[in-house]
């Protein structure tokens, strides 16, 4: 017995994880055509939301506000 | 007074019961807090109403496109809240008043009442359809209003309170609720801090006894401090990674199509009192079966709208899921309405073969296909298959040296080419073909006036819908009826096309696999052969399969295949085993429909995900996958039950018969059976 969604909102059978692992392979193996595939930023980003999105949302709620300074810092970089 | 910020719902909820305690009233914000969005942004839900509104001016000869709509709207919204703004401090809007203006604008003299009604049912269905009530604060709401305290739900939004009701109808929360506020009412908002007095003096409430749970830190927690009123604010960490996944999802979405149909899964994804425990095999039904068998079922209505057919035909037995997806998904997915007529029909290879005949006989070709299977040796095979009577061909067998039991396959021991050749004259022999046609005749004409009461031949272009493979049904359908004056155009739409035959194409009879088709090269699709059984379970009907059609006095019945032999039973056992599959794939049905509308994409949108769907869970599976899915029993009449030569066959065993040790213990298994199939498919 299981959920078809996971505690970390990965869909059942379909991970996160297994995708790298096929995306990966698929670099190597031709396995069909995924127009491009999930890019390997996109993947690094989604793998860490789904598993360690919790405590960085929990963090960033509880002690986010002291982060202005360094926010503020790092918009007039990207300015 | 006091506002406090929890980090948890749980840890909320506790607290919540204590002060509860000493207060007769509580308010809860609806959206974020007691309702959850499946997607990110709440804006999105918009933009399937904008292409309804398009597709129903489109009807009228009006040419909106669907992005003008929206454009106009959010014109039009804007305008009114600044209206709002000269005369309250909020800058509101609503709903029906802006509605309304916009459809004036788009319908003008045709614009009435009904259709401002139509748009609003449909844009709080799509509301609907993407909100999810926070099982645990349903529950302390129940528990509050048990007892005695007064619940009261208050929004900042452009929906007034008679369409947010709707919505909470759906939270099964309406009974518990006394009152529900929205500022598009008044116009005064929780933001502004002016809703609290003027509830607090509509409804006799004193703020001291008041309690509000909100998740906006400002409207619900300031300003409800700032009127006196208790707030608890709720800001999960949970929620805020679940959002943000999505989001994700969405924007990767738009610039690299192979997420398309991976946010498509999110948005469908069972959330809260949604999400329980099930069988891994509903899982399957939801997570795998139910997305491809949703995107097949939207590219068949697409399909039939472009080449204006105007009746499907879901083809009995696997039509039989089809049919239901259909049903639950295009309420959402075509909500303007203009899609055929649908109709479930019974059809069986075996019983649509002896109909064939009946006007053009027995051509070489279709007893040709009798040999395909390797179970299938000798003329009693063609004689089953096309329910013929063996002992009325003897004379007809004889005059060509054959006997009903001569070998004609050369899979088979004994088999002797110049039989078969022998076999081929006699498919030219008039006086056979005669004998053939006065077998087949009165199953024909059953068969027709089946057809003529299902509506078959009172349109001109129809589509049969099918999971597939080589596409016997069709091929043995229009050929029983191909002499009919009123014969339809016939589209065929298979779930995948295996082909292996060619198939006799013509303007009147057309076949295409939607899915796969073997006649364009589809790697990652033709990976649907590595377990076309399961495919077919799994949309199974839970009615025996037909026999075929008899003539009686009143006029026509169909017969079924018993249920009480050995066959029969096993085929019973197997509807049971698969029970929670096919639940599953109907359950995803209505929010496979709600989430493709939202996201406004089509079949070539997902096909990326669906290849990387199809690979992964048909040619590298898991071993518990394997397990769960595989079929316990398959029934197939048409397969005949003699044994092959014994060197028939032997080579490197498909993926899906392997044992659980071979999948789970051989490394190189998976990728060794996709390599020899990668290498069948080139050579094709």
């Amino acid at each position: 017995m299981k959920s078809s969604l996971n505690s970390r909102y990965d869909i059942d059978g379909l991970e996160i994880s297994r995708l790298a692992r096929v995306a990966l392979w698929s670099k190597f193996v031709p396995m069909g055509n995924f127009h491009g595939g999930p890019g390997g930023r996109c993947l690094a980003v989604l793998i860490l939301l789904h598993y360690l999105g919790y405590p960085m949302y929990l963090l960033l709620a509880r002690y986010g506000h002291r982060l202005h300074l360094l926010r503020r810092i790092a918009a007039k970089f990207r300015t | 007074m006091e506002v406090t910020t929890y980090y948890s719902l749980t840890s909320m909820v506790e607290a919540g019961r204590r002060k509860a305690c000493d207060k007769e009233v509580i308010s809860f914000d609806l959206f974020d807090t007691l309702l959850v969005r499946r997607i990110h942004d709440p804006d999105l839900v918009k933009l399937p109403v904008a292409r309804y509104i398009a597709e129903l001016a489109k009807q009228q000869g009006r040419h909106w496109h669907w992005q003008k709509v929206q454009e106009r709207r959010d014109h039009i919204e804007q305008k009114h809240r600044a209206e709002t703004a000269i005369q309250f401090a909020d800058h509101e809007a609503c709903y029906p008043l802006f509605m309304r203006e916009l459809l004036l604008e788009i319908f003008q003299s045709s614009y009435d009442d009904v259709l401002l009604e139509k748009v609003t049912d449909y844009e709080l269905t799509m509301e609907n359809s993407m909100l999810v009530p926070r099982q645990i604060l349903v529950e302390w709401i129940k528990e509050l209003a048990g007892a005695g305290k007064r619940i009261f739900i208050i929004s900042d939004m452009y929906l007034p309170a008679t369409h947010l009701r709707q919505l909470l109808k759906y939270a099964g929360l309406n009974e518990f609720v006394e009152e529900v506020i929205s500022s598009a009412d008044t116009f005064l908002a929780k933001a502004s801090g002016k809703a609290y007095p003027m509830i607090a003096e509509k409804y006799s409430l004193s703020p001291r006894a008041w309690m509000h749970i909100g998740d906006n830190p400002i409207s619900d927690g300031m300003r409800a401090g700032e009127a006196g009123i208790d707030a608890m604010i709720i800001h999960d960490p949970g929620e805020q990674q679940r959002k943000s996944i999505v989001k994700r999802y969405y924007n990767y979405s738009d610039g690299r199509p192979f997420w398309r149909g991976r946010v498509l899964q999110q948005l469908m994804a069972p959330l809260e009192a949604e999400n329980q425990l099930n069988s891994a095999l509903y899982s399957e039904g939801y997570n795998f079966l139910g997305p491809l068998i949703g995107v097949f079922i939207q590219q068949v209505a697409r399909f039939c709208k472009e080449n204006e057919i105007t009746k499907i035909f879901f083809l009995s037995r696997e039509g039989w899921t089809f049919k239901r997806y259909w049903e639950k998904a295009m309420p959402s997915l075509y909500p303007a309405g203009g899609l055929p007529e649908i109709e479930y029909l019974y059809v069986s290879r075996m019983a649509l073969a002896g109909a064939s005949c009946a006007h053009q006989g027995l051509t070489k070709a279709n007893a040709d296909i009798t040999f395909l299977p390797p179970g299938n040796r000798d003329f009693r095979d063609v004689c089953r298959i096309f329910s013929l009577e063996p002992e009325a061909f003897i004379c007809h067998l004889t005059k060509f040296g054959l006997q009903a039991d001569t070998c004609l396959s050369h899979v088979h021991d004994g088999y002797v080419p110049k039989n078969r050749k022998n076999f081929d004259a006699m498919l030219e022999d008039d006086s056979f073909q005669d004998e053939v046609k006065r077998q087949t005749g009165e199953q024909s004409l059953a068969m027709q006036q089946y057809f003529a009461q299902a509506g078959l031949f009172d349109h001109k272009h129809i589509a049969l819908v099918d999971i597939g493979w080589l596409g016997t049904i069709q091929r043995f359908l229009f050929e029983a009826i191909a002499h009919r004056a009123d014969c339809p155009t016939c589209f065929g739409l298979l779930f995948g096309a295996t082909r292996g035959i060619p198939y006799p194409e013509s303007d009147k009879n057309i076949i295409k696999g939607i899915m796969y088709d073997r006649n364009r090269f589809d790697l990652a699709a033709s990976t649907l052969s590595y377990a076309q059984d399961i495919f077919e379970e799994a949309c199974r009907a839970p009615h025996p399969t037909l026999n075929g059609y008899r003539l009686t006095k009143e006029g026509f019945e169909l017969e079924f295949r018993q249920t009480n032999d050995a066959i029969g039973k096993a085929e019973l056992e197997q509807d049971g085993y698969f029970m929670p599959l096919q639940q599953g794939i109907i359950d995803s049905a209505e929010r496979f429909a709600a989430a493709a509308a939202l996201l406004g994409y089509y079949f070539e949108d997902w096909k990326p995900w669906l290849n990387y769907l199809l690979v992964t869970k048909l040619a590298f599976p898991r071993t518990k996958e394997v397990a769960n899915i595989r079929h316990r029993h398959h029934l197939d009449d048409f397969h005949g039950s003699k044994k092959p030569k014994s060197d028939f066959g032997k080579g490197l065993v498909p993926l899906w018969s392997q044992s659980q040790l071979r999948l789970k213990f051989n490394p190189f298994l998976r990728m060794r059976c996709f390599f020899s199939h990668l290498r069948r498919r080139i050579n094709e």
